[in-house]
């Protein structure tokens, strides 16, 4: 890492005694234009991307926040903290915030709008007008749920389940709905975009396996996007006209059927979890042989194992009615389709510790999250497997340990993924270094209070506590008092990136093209990169992740 | 979108399209905006195809109910609709060829008619909404006596059919707002040759609004009749 870097254009040059914006004004992305509608009117990707982030961090804070009433009410087993009606509400609007605006959204709003035409050497993505659209849909549908919440919040769990959320729910189901529907379309047109824009905008020489494993899992989470999401979308709807107008489609007193909006939802809703873990996966496949230095193991396989997991995971829904009155057959076919998900993320997982092996490492803020991410997936994607097993799931089905498993997978896997993301890819966003020492701490603070808020829960579902009660047996407070205690430890580490990351965009040292010596064509430009990306069309390399080290470890030269 | 015919002879290029700033080529422009559209089209199959699964459901766990349902709909108006889809992607078609010979102001007088199709559409949808109102087939109204009240099972297949056609006469409605905004600029002198391909885009849409009409009528109207 050197650290004078290279300044914008001729910045080096200059007299350090004259001001700044008078005399060499940047012409990045981020200063080329200044007003407020160069932001909110903008086209640029990568404004859009900083759009996202802005939006996204602040529903992240609003679901922790909720995440911390959770667990403070959970610290006493009789619920003398909070009444049941608010502490549904309040595990609603974690989940609803923290899914619907948070995880989809999360790195393919941000990196994979920012990185994406950087990665393949175009311009933009195929529709920039439409990817302003999408944050405006997005920000459209989290208003509305945003009043729903306001208005006295809602109970329903993030599932919506019939006939609670049709039928007996007292609270602002409606407009959550709206605004759940409404966030789809974002989701969709962005998935839409991504699509076009890699088959359509790559640079000259960049052959689909010449793109980096990120670009690989945002096309495959695109599908998703474009399949799963308007399923959930018409679900949405028809619910929205059975709370309404009582269509009666969910509703058994008609002849109607509420597990059917259990199918329609997880035909999404599982999907929908690869949505959330794809691309985190794609960041990890490039923090990890940047900090090796070494060519990431397997490629074609790693990319492989992103189309075979965004397609298994469209025949595996079933799982999550087990207990509701599927036919044996059904849940045994589902189970053993659950099964199968665990090949390609193995595959995945096996890849990047082969790639860590005899490498050069480097421990680095990025890393140490890229390791607690695989070490997490790991034991999240285990306990998956007991869940798919049927016997198993009987004892476990809608306790702790779904809560736990689930969220090894979304708070180990994506949070970490994106936490780990943004300081790769900081530099060059912001053009800023951030404190390494704190990045490193807040990593660790990380790491420990997450095991520490959840390993407990694993635990308490084993020995049978359901989720979603605001009272338990008194025996379980001594395991639930840890879990909230780890849970403030966690919000520690949330706070500290905040603070020093929006710190060094003031007062970071400047970034130089390639901080970490990583490979890839979004290193070969300026931090931050000007407004149209690259100076002229970008040189394609022949392989991707050309590190010094060769994968596997021959030492022979391979084409 | 600069209104600049960058170096383009009228006499000798009447067909084309202007390449906006971040693409490459007007080839990959046009491949961009035609697999764009069709990734969308897509998504709205999935949107649909959800409908008809909870329908074909509803068959399968109400038969005798949602034939009894089925056969209040109103055939012949759901028939003359198929007819007037159909003429519709007619006249579209012509103007997507019309576009490709330069032929503005005919092209513009499909497009035109493309839209009153679907007006026409919409109006017999409308009139038909009204005579089931008439004839108290609208059972999500809480306050007016429903017909078929003593089979409730019918009561999810009439309200499946109005969630199917009212989201059909969205897309319906938006389509022929988006066409109008078309036709209205397709008007204009040049347009065929900065934005040639925008016809064809919108074409595969229009194409795939008759196409939901053309599985929606069997599925709801005419199965088991």
């Amino acid at each position: 890492m050197s650290s004078a870097g290279t300044l914008h254009g001729d910045a080096a040059a200059r007299d350090p005694h004259t001001p700044l914006p008078t005399l060499d004004r940047p012409d990045d992305y981020l200063h080329a234009q200044s007003t407020l509608r160069s932001w909110f009117l903008t086209t640029d990707h990568k404004r859009i991307a900083l759009l996202y982030l802005a939006s996204i961090t602040a529903f992240f804070v609003i679901g922790a926040v909720a995440a911390g009433f959770v667990r403070l009410a959970l610290v006493v087993p009789d619920g003398a903290i909070m009444t049941n009606d608010t502490y549904n509400k309040a595990f609603t609007i974690h989940g609803v915030v923290m899914v619907w605006f948070f995880l989809i959204p999360s790195i393919p709003a941000t990196f994979g709008n920012f990185l994406i035409p950087l990665m393949i050497g175009a311009k933009d993505l195929a529709f920039p007008k439409l990817n302003l659209t999408s944050w405006y849909i997005f920000m459209t549908g989290a208003l509305f749920t945003l009043v729903a919440v306001v208005l006295g919040g809602v109970d329903t769990g993030w599932t919506f389940y019939a006939p609670l959320s049709t039928a007996f729910s007292n609270t602002w189901v409606l407009p959550a709905l709206i605004g759940v529907t409404i966030v789809g379309f974002s989701s969709i047109l962005t998935g839409l975009n991504f699509v076009v824009t890699i088959h359509t905008m790559r640079a000259p020489g960049m052959t689909w396996f010449r793109l980096p494993i990120f670009v690989w899992t945002h096309y495959a989470t695109s599908l998703i996007f474009l399949l799963a999401t308007p399923v959930i979308t018409l679900a949405l709807i028809l619910l929205i006209a059975e709370r309404a107008f009582h269509v009666g489609v969910f509703d058994p007193a008609y002849g109607g059927d509420p597990v059917l909006f259990q199918h329609l939802f997880w035909f999404y809703s599982h999907p929908a979890v690869y949505i959330m873990v794809l691309p985190g996966m794609g960041v990890i496949s490039e923090i990890v042989p940047a900090f090796a230095q070494k060519k990431l193991f397997g490629y074609r396989f790693v990319a492989y194992a992103a189309i075979g997991l965004a397609s298994v995971t469209f025949f595996v829904w079933g799982h999550h009615m087990f207990v509701n009155g599927q036919s044996d057959l059904a849940s045994l076919a589902f189970s053993a389709l659950s099964f199968a998900v665990a090949v390609p993320s193995a595959v995945k997982v096996y890849n990047w510790t082969a790639t860590i092996h005899k490498g050069s490492l480097r421990l680095d803020t990025p890393m140490l999250y890229a390791m607690g991410y695989i070490g997490l997936f790991v034991l999240g994607g285990l306990t998956g497997l007991y869940l798919a097993t049927l016997a198993i799931n009987q004892h476990i089905h809608a306790t702790y340990f779904v809560v736990a498993h689930f969220h090894y997978i979304m708070v180990g896997g994506t949070v970490l993924a994106f936490l780990g993301g943004l300081h790769f890819w900081w530099p060059k966003i912001t053009g800023r270094m951030y404190s390494e020492p704190w990045g490193r701490i807040s990593a660790l603070f990380i790491f420990i209070g997450f095991n520490v808020t959840f390993f407990p829960q694993f635990i308490l579902g084993y020995l049978g506590m359901p989720r979603r009660y605001a009272t338990y047996p008194p025996e379980f407070q001594l395991l639930n008092v840890l879990s909230s205690a780890g849970s403030t430890i966690l919000a520690a580490g949330y706070l500290f990136p905040m603070v020093y990351l929006v710190y060094s965009l003031w007062f970071g040292r400047r970034a130089s093209a390639n901080p970490w010596d990583a490979k890839g064509l979004e290193w070969e430009t300026a931090s931050p990169p000007p407004p149209h990306n690259f100076a002229g069309v970008p040189q394609v390399p022949k392989v991707p992740y050309d590190y010094p080290i060769q994968a596997p470890e021959t030492g022979s030269h391979h084409t | 979108m600069s209104a600049d015919i960058t170096g383009a002879n009228p006499a000798a290029d009447p067909v084309g399209v202007t390449r906006a700033e971040h693409f490459a080529t007007v080839g990959q422009q046009r491949h961009a905006a035609t697999l764009g559209m069709w990734a969308w089209l897509l998504t709205e199959l999935l949107l649909f195809a959800g409908l008809f699964l909870t329908a074909l459901i509803l068959r399968l766990l109400h038969p005798e109910a949602v034939q009894a349902a089925a056969g209040h709909l109103k055939f012949w108006i759901g028939a003359t609709n198929t007819v007037v889809l159909l003429c519709s992607s007619l006249t579209m078609s012509a103007a997507i060829e019309l576009s490709r010979l330069g032929w503005q102001r005919m092209m513009v007088g499909c497009l035109l008619a493309t839209a009153s199709l679907g007006a026409l559409f919409l109006m017999l949808k409308g009139y038909e909404y009204y005579a089931d109102y008439e004839e108290h087939m609208m059972p999500f109204l809480a306050r007016r006596p429903y017909a078929l009240a003593e089979q409730p099972a019918t009561r999810l297949f009439v309200n499946l059919y109005y969630v199917a056609t009212a989201l059909h006469a969205l897309h319906l409605f938006t389509g022929i707002a988006i066409l109008l905004g078309i036709t209205w600029k397709a008007s204009r002198p040049g347009f065929l040759q900065r934005h040639q391909n925008w016809i064809e885009v919108y074409g595969l849409y229009w194409h795939f609004i008759d196409l939901i009409w053309i599985i929606a009528f069997p599925v709801l109207y005419v199965v088991n009749r």
